[in-house]
């Protein structure tokens, strides 16, 4: 039976805890308000540049010049793939799921034929994949700092993929990345940045088709188009690392809220169990002294 | 008068949204006067300012951007900037010794960057425009 003293160090071994993860909930309680914020704030550009995109693909597609970004190479054989996580842990299963996804979706791209080769983004991807994969790695980011600098990194990683891709390093470009649902759930997504899939933002385009039709373009269409997609390419990325910064501190702010519980209900039981001990302790002295005080 | 409605978008956020009464933006093939009513165009930018003018003529606001896409229909004019920078902030001197960083380096990146700090030297100094 383990001596009150013992007992006691625990309990206030378990509160010690449970007084850094509930701190640590407020923290991510406070960025998430801040990142939700910067994702709002982007959503504006993002959605016109679509716009923009959708009405200018269908016309660039019926004319001549059209180029790779949005067409793609014709091939299919070498992808790279781009796992988006977290460079800090303790936010429960947010950058497993990223890598577990990754993992699948490498396996099973490489079960049909194909090269793969990845680009984790985030601490805790590079690291794994370092593990498991280490020579199909061609790059990594590391220690993006989202909040603050977020479009630079987003504009570094844009260009390595196209310097890359303008040289025929690859064919196909997916991102796997958790899609900011709600504060407390995230959705592992995954979404082919190159070529740029038009499918869901032809709809929209039909849709307004009426209005678009008659833009007058400067200098012409295919030149602004070449602007342009080296730009979504960016902003595509811009979006994904502010949806997986909103959806890590989402994550880390359910997964310490969780743990604060636990350490709560850990700390009730504990003391429960301090004062039965003591309890018994207690009575046990009784008994001896009411027998020592009867032999006499 | 009319006004025409302006949005000038970074990707960062929003930075404006007013009913104005002209805008002027730095077309690639040359300065755009935006009034209400104005056609469709759809244009890319070079590195310049973007004026933001009352319905009166005066001049609300300026920007330095340095590139990216007007889209412009008789009601609304929209500007997708990647950096926006209110000229009345930049500073002369900065810029000055960034150019001057600039041109001792070599390579593609700093030749864009070099006519981006360029451009912004020219917005600082010229004043037409100011008056409409």
């Amino acid at each position: 039976m383990p001596s009150l003293k013992d007992i006691k160090t625990q309990i206030n071994s378990v509160g010690s805890t449970k007084k850094i993860t509930s701190a640590m909930k407020m923290v991510a309680a406070s960025k998430l308000r801040r990142s939700q914020e910067k994702a709002e704030a982007a959503r504006p550009y993002s959605s016109r540049l679509e716009e923009m995109l959708s009405s200018l693909a269908s016309s660039a597609a019926s004319g001549e010049g059209i180029i790779k970004l949005l067409t793609g190479t014709g091939n299919d054989q070498n992808y790279v793939v781009v796992p988006v996580s977290a460079d800090r842990g303790l936010c429960g299963g947010f950058n497993s799921s990223i890598n577990r996804e990754t993992f699948k979706l490498v396996k099973s791209l490489e079960g049909n034929g194909k090269k793969v080769q990845l680009m984790p983004v985030g601490k805790k991807s590079r690291d794994f994949f370092n593990r498991v994969m280490k020579d199909q790695i061609i790059e990594s980011f590391v220690d993006l700092n989202v909040s603050n600098t977020g479009y630079e990194s987003a504009l570094n990683i844009s260009n390595k993929l196209q310097e890359l891709y303008f040289d025929g390093k690859f064919d196909k470009c997916i991102l796997v990345f958790n899609k900011f649902k709600s504060a407390i759930s995230q959705e592992v997504t995954q979404q082919q940045l190159i070529p740029l899939d038009v499918s869901n933002s032809e709809k929209e385009e039909e849709k307004e088709n009426s209005s678009n039709a008659i833009y007058d373009y400067e200098p012409d269409e295919e030149t602004i188009l070449k602007d342009l997609l080296p730009k979504n390419v960016s902003i595509q990325i811009f979006k994904v690392l502010l949806e997986s910064d909103a959806g890590e501190q989402g994550a880390r702010m359910a997964a310490m809220d969780n743990a604060t519980r636990n350490a709560g209900e850990m700390i009730d039981s504990l003391t429960l169990k301090y004062n039965r001990t003591r309890q018994a302790f207690i009575t046990k002295e009784l008994i001896e002294i009411i027998s020592g005080a009867e032999s006499i | 008068m009319a006004t025409i409605s302006f949005d000038l978008v970074s990707p960062e956020n929003l930075v404006f949204n007013d009913e104005v009464g002209t805008i002027i933006v730095p077309g690639k093939d040359g300065d755009l006067g935006i009034l209400p009513g104005h056609s469709k165009v759809m244009s890319s930018l070079r590195p310049g300012r973007v004026m933001v003018y009352s319905e009166d003529k005066n001049l609300i606001k300026s920007f330095f951007v340095s590139g990216g896409f007007a889209e412009i229909n008789p009601e609304k004019c929209i500007v997708l900037a990647e950096s926006v920078v209110e000229v009345n902030s930049l500073e002369k001197t900065s810029i000055e010794k960034e150019i001057q960083e600039l041109e001792n380096k070599e390579g593609k990146e700093s030749e864009e960057q070099l006519s981006v700090a360029k451009a912004k030297l020219e917005a600082i100094n010229v004043n037409y425009y100011d008056k409409i």
